[in-house]
């Protein structure tokens, strides 16, 4: 039988771009602020509910706009260490921070509305 | 249009997931041949993400009050307090998730770490938007019932 499977185990790298592990790291750091964010603004109605919709004219629009601005901003400023070769991080760690801060997000907020 | 619209979203959302799992499938066996193909996928996955983003957050923000005051006031107000709530909130890390995608699958057919972390991160994408999914149906169901008491004069 033909193998498809054209990978030449010789050239494999173990070592993951730049914008991979910077913006895996945002992606994590992001996560977790924005989960934070929404106990936050469910907590101060008063000021940061109220400028979150004044901001944009509804709160959860200004929410993913930060959101946005904080995954590009985390992910353009860790790409910047080591001479522009970007953070420094194993694969398995940064694989490791998505998966909790993913999981870390879903039990903040669904643990703030369900108390 | 706001019907339309409503149909529209889960629609786009779940040939983002679709995306996601064949990109999942793919990663698998990534080599020079596939690589072209997950590249597209992945690309096409975030798309797809972000336009149910946009139809879902217009639909929300402009249509979405009429529907929230029958849920409330009906027999299953927690499909707008703990459902939508939740809902709107992880479909944030959910659209970031997806923009990630086209990221981490790049030169994945070279890279064990890359090839990893594309497959946790396409394997994320489908229980969430899964969640997505029901949750929508929930809140749904919510309106439904909603309807129902008032019609039933409760």
């Amino acid at each position: 039988m033909e193998n498809i499977i054209t990978r030449d185990k010789d050239t494999e790298t173990y070592e993951l771009g730049k914008y991979a592990k910077s913006f895996g790291l945002s992606l994590a750091i992001t996560n977790l602020i924005s989960a934070l964010l929404v106990v936050l603004k469910e907590i101060q109605e008063d000021s940061v509910l109220a400028w979150m919709k004044a901001a944009t004219g509804h709160h959860w629009v200004t929410h993913g706009v930060l959101n946005l601005i904080l995954f590009l901003f985390f992910g353009w400023l860790l790409a910047r260490p080591n001479e522009g070769k970007g953070v420094t991080i194993n694969p398995g760690f940064l694989v490791l921070s998505i998966v909790t801060s993913l999981i870390a997000n879903v039990l903040i907020i669904a643990g703030f509305y369900a108390f | 249009m706001e019907n339309l619209l409503l149909l529209i979203h889960p629609a786009t959302g779940i040939l983002a997931m679709l995306a996601a799992v064949w990109v999942f499938v793919d990663a698998f066996n990534a080599a020079e041949g596939s690589q072209g193909r997950i590249k597209t996928l992945s690309l096409f996955c975030a798309g797809l993400m972000w336009l149910t983003y946009l139809i879902a957050g217009y639909w929300y923000v402009v249509f979405y009050g009429p529907d929230k005051a029958i849920i409330k006031a009906g027999p299953w107000p927690f499909g707008h307090n703990f459902f939508m709530e939740v809902k709107e909130h992880v479909f944030l890390a959910l659209i970031l998730l997806a923009t990630y995608l086209p990221i981490a699958a790049r030169d994945i057919a070279h890279n064990k770490a890359a090839r990893r972390l594309t497959l946790w991160v396409a394997g994320l994408i489908v229980p969430t938007s899964l969640a997505m999914e029901g949750a929508g149906a929930i809140i749904s169901l919510a309106v439904r019932v909603g309807l129902l008491k008032s019609a039933a004069g409760g």
